[in-house]
């Protein structure tokens, strides 16, 4: 076990704790960054599509995980990002702006419904997510001489600077750099206080109003970035596929994002990652089971998705801290051996939590 | 002046008076505790102090200003601080993370600056932990500073809320039942630590408590409530020996 | 007529999950999808083994209150008292798997099975009234009152009704609250079973049906979530709401019409028509 002996607040605040964590994430990074050379295209695309997830995950990370805040409906985002770049593409606009302004367009979206709900909490804003993804998906469908309706709208490859990125390798490096901005600066927010805001407001509404935070604020604010980084993803999401139709962004979509949520680890940046390790993944998982399965299950179209329930009802069921809970288990069992006690992450349960005043 | 006066509060939920007509005044420095049965309406002022409920009539004046319609989030920045009966804190962080929440009312907040976290927000940042770890340092917390809430005794858990509520710096505190809980030798460190806040730190002290022994211990004045009115107010020795009070507690031929 | 038909489904819907929220403070994404299993339960029993339309309802509602029982004992009970975000999670993800073994099952295709009803209309004095709207709305009120006597009159609804009120001071007078919660499962779950089967005649069956029941949500939303009663309103309401939309709206309003009234609602009124969830209390 490592001792960090602290000598400055400083320690504290840093994104890396000591020299080790420094090694590893410079590592990642260098794996990543050498990925091209290694990789053949297919799993290149494959890898690129894992990091649009992962920012996407980031972005509902930060609204679920953090501020407590469930969406039903971010595929919803996801969808206006995608959508707004490819529409301002195609009229000309350059993609150094169309991206960004495809961000800011759908934070918009994300006050939208932000602001009406923020009095609402738990399942009610759960349902006025989802009612809002079934709208938005119908307005996909409808808004034809902006989205295409069913014919669907073509993506052209992202230029910069009138250089276009044909290639899968240079795409591949533009998701990357956006994953990386996205988490540091995510992680710097939550090392300030509107960060700590947010998983005060998680924590006990009640309290982080007496401490003088603004709910409606905050709430607002939470929605808006959440959306805004969803947003990204969402135009990166369009590139990557090329081509967009409104039953990309169906309800679906949004559940796989909750999904890596969940798996990955609640309240955790480590734990969207690795949510969108396993979402993008496992189709590939089940690609290469299909096989070696008898005909019967194998041509069954309802197999991915079930394997999706499965899983979702699993995590949930035995390992509700996800993969990144798994894996601090794992790590403090070694280091604590044979001290490990199974109770160290045993939840308090609490029979009578109630949203109702009595 | 008095530092916060409570003038003619009242507040009806449906028929029932919670409060009706109360009237105090918590004067600077002084340890201030109000005393009644259950259901008195003690938390409930405590409620609309902090401005969680809507009075139904009366003011509310702390230093001059009346914020009897503020919105509940401004009423930390103006100097008023609280705890809960049953301890309201943010579970899933560690107790360092708790105390800076309560320098929230002191940070000014820019997004873009602490997505980049510039140089100006790690000053910031710094200056917040230096004046967190003067309030670890009065309470005895340095133990404790990285550990989850979740994983901490009940005990350490009412300290740590007062804490989180010293670091916004309060002129006023509100203690709502500071011993519920603690076992004797805990409530004998919490009355050290009421003493001690009054002392060092000058923070005026208003606490709802049950325990008599506490009660007469630290406080300057009590004030005894029954069915949302005022009863007696007065020393602690005053009150206790009121017929008023006995009768409240001990119920009498009405 | 047609309005008020599907409205009666939603509310049917609507009603399974107030009854579920009501006693658990669970909210059931999966409710829609045990409607359907009950459906292709019933097509079963009545297509495939031959029984009887009556034999094969009442056989149909007695399979999925057993299912509903089981499902609560085995998969819910766990995730009591952990945040709602872990059980919505997970009524989702059961919905994905009741949908993926009902594909499994009974294969992708749409399915209709022999009512008594299907086809045929009354003409009551001059108003041509088809049979299945009819089967729906007398079917839906002869529920509601077989349920409001069974809450009323039988000691395991007075039961259902206490434990929902306060779970604490239920257990303390001797109910067994948990298996009371259960109960509650099976019987919503057999009121889902009704009401797909009531479905059936109008629209076929497939394993996607499951998704009316989020139009379901906006029923139960609109009647406070809370109150039987109101689910059965709401979901008229918004059975009507659709129905008009989609003939004078502009294309897409029917889709939308429910959507939109359930936003409208919860941004005016946040605690539904009749509020229930308060302020948490400190």
């Amino acid at each position: 076990m490592r001792f960090v002996f602290k000598t400055s607040y400083e320690q504290d605040i840093n994104l890396f704790r000591h020299g080790g964590d420094r090694f590893w994430y410079g590592l990642l990074l260098l794996a990543l960054a050498a990925a091209p050379l290694l990789l053949d295209t297919f799993y290149l695309g494959e890898l690129s599509f894992i990091l649009i997830y992962a920012i996407a995950a980031t972005g509902l990370m930060l609204l679920v995980g953090y501020t407590g805040l469930v969406s039903l409906g971010h595929a919803a985002f996801l969808g206006i990002g995608a959508y707004a770049n490819a529409y301002f593409i195609s009229q000309g606009m350059p993609f150094l702006v169309s991206f960004p302004l495809a961000g800011l367009i759908t934070a918009a979206a994300g006050l939208l419904i932000g602001v009406p709900t923020l009095r609402m909490s738990g399942i009610y804003l759960a349902i006025a997510t989802l009612a809002f993804a079934y709208i938005v998906e119908q307005v996909f469908i409808r808004w034809e001489s902006v989205t295409g309706g069913f014919r669907g709208l073509p993506v052209d490859a992202p230029d910069i600077f009138g250089y276009q990125l044909w290639e899968r390798w240079e795409f591949y490096y533009l998701c990357l750099v956006v994953l990386v901005a996205v988490i540091l600066g995510v992680a710097n927010l939550l090392r300030s206080p509107t960060g700590r805001a947010f998983v005060a407001i998680r924590d006990s509404e009640i309290s982080a109003q007496s401490m003088g935070i603004n709910l409606a604020r905050y709430k607002a604010m939470a929605f808006a970035l959440s959306a805004f980084i969803t947003g990204l993803a969402g135009a990166l999401y369009g590139h990557h596929i090329s081509y967009l139709a409104p039953d990309a962004f169906d309800i679906r979509l949004s559940i796989i994002l909750l999904l890596m949520v969940v798996v990955g680890g609640v309240g955790s940046l480590h734990g969207a990652v690795y949510g969108a390790i396993f979402a993008g993944a496992l189709p590939q998982v089940i690609a290469i089971l299909r096989d070696y399965l008898p005909p019967a299950i194998s041509q069954t179209p309802g197999l991915e998705p079930a394997l999706f329930g499965v899983i979702l009802v699993f995590f949930i069921l035995f390992e509700p801290f996800g993969i990144y809970g798994r894996w601090l288990k794992i790590k403090l069992y070694f280091q604590m051996f044979p001290l490990y006690k199974k109770a160290t992450f045993k939840r308090q349960k609490s029979y009578l939590k109630t949203e109702r005043l009595r | 002046m008095s530092l916060l006066s409570v003038e003619n509060l009242a507040i009806h939920f449906g028929g029932i008076k919670a409060v009706d007509q109360v009237s105090f005044a918590v004067e600077a420095g002084e340890v201030f505790t109000i005393i009644g049965p259950n259901g008195a309406g003690k938390t409930t002022i405590f409620n609309l102090i902090s401005r969680i409920y809507d009075p139904t009539e009366g003011r509310l004046i702390f230093d001059g200003v009346d914020f009897t319609t503020m919105p509940a989030h401004r009423i930390a920045g103006l100097g008023i601080a609280r705890t809960f009966q049953n301890i309201e804190l943010f579970e899933h962080a560690t107790v360092l993370q708790n105390l800076l929440v309560g320098r929230q009312p002191h940070a000014r907040v820019n997004l873009l600056s602490e997505i980049l976290f510039l140089p100006s927000v790690r000053r910031a940042e710094i200056a917040h932990r230096e004046k967190v770890e003067e309030i670890i340092d009065l309470l005895d917390l340095q133990a404790y500073r990285e550990q989850m809430i979740a994983n901490l005794p009940y005990g350490v858990r009412k300290v740590v809320e007062m804490a989180r509520a010293l670091c916004t710096e309060p002129k006023l505190l509100l203690l709502d039942e500071p011993s519920s809980g603690l076992n004797v030798e805990e409530t004998q460190d919490m009355s050290y630590w009421i003493e001690d806040i009054k002392r060092r730190l000058g923070v005026t002290v208003l606490m709802v408590e049950h325990d008599m022994g506490l009660v007469s211990s630290v406080s300057d004045r009590v004030l005894a409530l029954n069915y949302g009115r005022v009863l007696a107010q007065g020393s602690p020795e005053e009150v206790q020996r009121n017929p008023d009070v006995i009768k409240a507690y001990l119920g009498g031929e009405e | 007529m047609n309005g008020i038909a599907v409205g009666c489904i939603y509310g049917l819907i609507a009603l399974g999950f107030v009854l579920i929220y009501k006693a658990t403070e669970m909210v059931n994404f999966a409710q829609g999808d045990l409607m359907m299993l009950g459906a292709f339960v019933a097509y079963t029993l009545i297509s495939g083994l031959g029984l009887p339309y009556w034999l094969g309802l009442a056989g149909a509602v007695i399979i999925m209150a057993v299912f509903g029982y089981l499902l609560d004992a085995v998969l819910l009970r766990p995730v009591i008292g952990q945040p709602q975000f872990a059980i919505v999670m997970l009524t989702i993800g059961l919905g994905f798997i009741l949908r993926a073994a009902a594909g499994f099952i009974w294969g992708h295709d749409p399915l209709s099975f022999e009512t008594p009803f299907t086809g045929k209309v009354v003409n009551a004095g001059g108003v041509v009234i088809a049979t299945e709207n009819l089967a729906i709305i007398f079917g839906t009120v002869l529920l509601c009152a077989i349920l409001y006597a069974f809450f009323r009159f039988t000691r395991l609804g007075v039961a259902m009704q206490a434990s929902s009120q306060n779970q604490l001071a239920a257990y303390y007078m001797g109910i067994p609250v948990k298996r009371i919660f259960s109960m509650i499962w099976a019987l919503s779950a057999g009121v889902a079973a009704v009401a797909g089967i009531l479905l059936a005649p109008k629209f076929l069956i497939d394993p996607n049906m499951g998704f009316l029941g989020i139009k379901a949500f906006a029923a139960a939303v609109l009647g406070g979530f809370g109150s039987i009663p109101g689910a059965l309103l709401g979901g008229l309401v918004i059975g009507v709401i659709e129905q008009i939309a989609g003939v004078y709206g502009p294309p897409g309003s029917h889709e939308t019409a429910a959507y939109l009234a359930l936003l409208l609602v919860l941004v005016l009124k946040p605690g539904g028509i009749f509020a229930q969830i308060g302020r948490k209390k400190v």
